[in-house]
């Protein structure tokens, strides 16, 4: 229930957490067992299907590469990611707040999100050249659109009655924004916000296959060209879990702003 | 929203007092005249309203009932100020309405709480959004929420409440900072008939003690008779007054009350007012 959860200790909750998830956890290593076992048994040629084994020491040999690549990556996502996030709620406000922008600028919004944004990658590189900041742009329109159009929908979900009722109070426009307004909206903002975390590492992948000389992307075409398949898998593992991390370092902060929300929906399709 | 010089000098008017410092018992006259209001959309105008003068006593309680879509949402909007009509006006405590009037408390069918928000803060936010202390009125929500037997749920949040309970929370909400009048829209229509019962038994309890005056618009004729001082009855579109029924039952309006014949006769003549406009057939 609500606040329950909430007031035990961490590592109590950790321990739990980790007792739930037991299962998944054993089927996981069932996998790569089976995995492991399978290549062996059937004689499995490694650049077609390395064994889990061969992928963990090709990429220990080679972390340090793979690691700086890492790096590039994550800048070019969270840069991009943040960049969304501060534009974008912004502009949810005032699509929300004014007539104006809302027959303006929304509806050329609304239509600029049918374009395949990934089809634009190219175009960039003849505008902006090979650096960071195509990169950037990139992940920024691919996280932009989810994140306005559900801010915008929050932001105009609040009920009629709730607004007659604050209106009845002579509550000033900020009072009435920050109390009800913007907590009404928060649910709707974080939905927007976990499906751009979730299309931000996809979005640097794709821009650095269109053209850099760096990142996780960059490695795993070179990789893939020279047939060294063990570091193409040990590279996707990688690149899933920047993913999953982004995720969840966003859940976790939906869990610290609107715990009323996170505690009562029902438990998620990810279930982890 | 909608002109905020005029709202801004209402709430001027109505500064909150100190809980401890109560304001004298009794509530404000409410004038009604000539109101009427016509609703526009997509080229078409429907009349919702038609002509409604009404004098309201400083703390009567009012009942309006009527069928679906006679207009009486729309009639306590105007009242509250938070509608202009298309024709007409509504004066106060003998103050023209122009803008949200503030100094009331509003309960619509749906309890609308703030879902982050416990009971008790739930009932404060009336202080927060007025600009008031709610701390200083912690106290005095707690004990009207006692009153309505929610004072062991004041740190739960509304989720966890039953639908009568919220509501309970709804109309506390409306009475925290005292205000001389309530306005009720349908504010038990959501609840089953045994909590409607018990829920009318408390509202009337509260009302003795402050004497505040009361709107309360239903589709309940038991409801209305049983709760009010006088009874308007509205017939379908144009909403207007049919009839004006003054409720003369002794209070508190106890068992013997609500099952004696005189209760009954009054039910029976608004039945009748109805079927008459064929809102009720046989």
């Amino acid at each position: 229930m609500s606040g329950a959860g909430a007031s035990r200790p961490l590592p109590a909750r950790i321990l739990t957490g980790l007792q739930q998830r037991i299962g998944m956890i054993a089927a996981f290593l069932m996998l790569f067992l089976l995995w492991e076992f399978a290549v062996k048994l059937f004689g499995i040629k490694e650049y077609l299907l390395p064994p889990p084994s061969k992928i963990w020491s090709e990429f220990l040999k080679r972390q340090n590469v793979v690691m700086a690549g890492a790096w590039t990556t994550l800048t070019e996502i969270l840069g991009g990611y943040v960049l969304a996030v501060a534009i974008s709620i912004p502009l949810a406000m005032a699509i929300a707040y004014s007539r104006f922008v809302e027959t303006t600028i929304y509806p050329v919004i609304v239509f600029l999100q049918i374009i395949p944004k990934i089809a634009i990658a190219p175009l960039f590189i003849i505008w902006f050249g090979f650096g960071l900041f195509p990169k950037l742009l990139i992940v920024f329109l691919l996280c932009f659109f989810p994140v306005v159009v559900s801010s915008v929908a929050g932001f105009k979900s609040v009920d009629p009655d709730v607004m007659d009722f604050a209106r009845s109070t002579g509550a000033s426009p900020a009072r009435m924004f920050f109390k009800i307004r913007l907590p009404q909206a928060l649910p709707e903002i974080f939905t927007g916000l976990k499906i751009g975390a979730a299309l931000s590492a996809t979005a640097a992948v794709v821009a650095e296959f269109v053209a850099s000389d760096r990142g996780l992307g960059y490695l795993l075409q070179q990789y893939n060209g020279q047939l060294e398949t063990p570091m193409v898998f040990a590279i996707i593992v990688l690149l899933s879990a920047i993913g999953l991390a982004i995720y969840y370092l966003v859940e976790f902060i939906e869990r610290l702003v609107i715990p009323w929300h996170v505690s009562q929906r029902p438990t998620e399709m990810t279930g982890l | 929203m909608a002109r905020p010089v005029a709202a801004m000098s209402d709430s001027a008017s109505s500064k909150l007092a100190e809980p401890d410092t109560p304001r004298p018992a009794a509530g404000v006259p409410v004038e009604i005249s000539g109101v009427a209001h016509v609703f526009r959309r997509a080229g078409m105008e429907t009349r919702a309203l038609e002509r409604i003068d009404l004098s309201v006593r400083a703390g009567e309680f009012v009942a309006v009932v009527g069928p679906s879509g006679c207009g009486k949402s729309t009639l306590l909007k105007i009242i509250a100020g938070l509608l202009a009509p298309a024709a007409g006006q509504v004066e106060i405590a003998g103050r023209c309405v122009a803008g949200p009037h503030t100094d009331l408390g509003i309960v619509f069918q749906s309890p609308v709480l703030l879902d982050w928000r416990t009971i008790l803060d739930n009932v404060l936010v009336q202080i927060d959004l007025r600009g008031g202390r709610p701390a200083a009125y912690r106290d005095r929500a707690r004990a009207l929420l006692a009153k309505v037997g929610l004072g062991e749920f004041e740190n739960r949040m509304p989720r966890e409440l039953s639908g009568g309970m919220r509501q309970r929370t709804a109309i506390v909400r409306a009475l925290i900072h005292d205000p001389p009048l309530l306005m009720m829209d349908e504010p038990f229509g959501a609840l089953d008939a045994l909590t409607r019962e018990q829920m009318r038994i408390d509202l009337e309890k509260l009302w003795r003690e402050r004497g505040q005056t009361t709107f309360f618009i239903t589709h309940g004729i038991s409801e209305a008779v049983a709760l009010a001082d006088r009874v308007i009855v509205m017939t379908p579109r144009p909403g207007r007054i049919e009839r004006i029924i003054e409720i003369d039952l002794p209070r508190p309006r106890h068992k013997e009350v609500v099952t004696s014949r005189r209760f009954a006769e009054y039910c029976d003549e608004i039945t009748e007012c109805f079927m008459r406009h064929g809102v009720i057939q046989y």
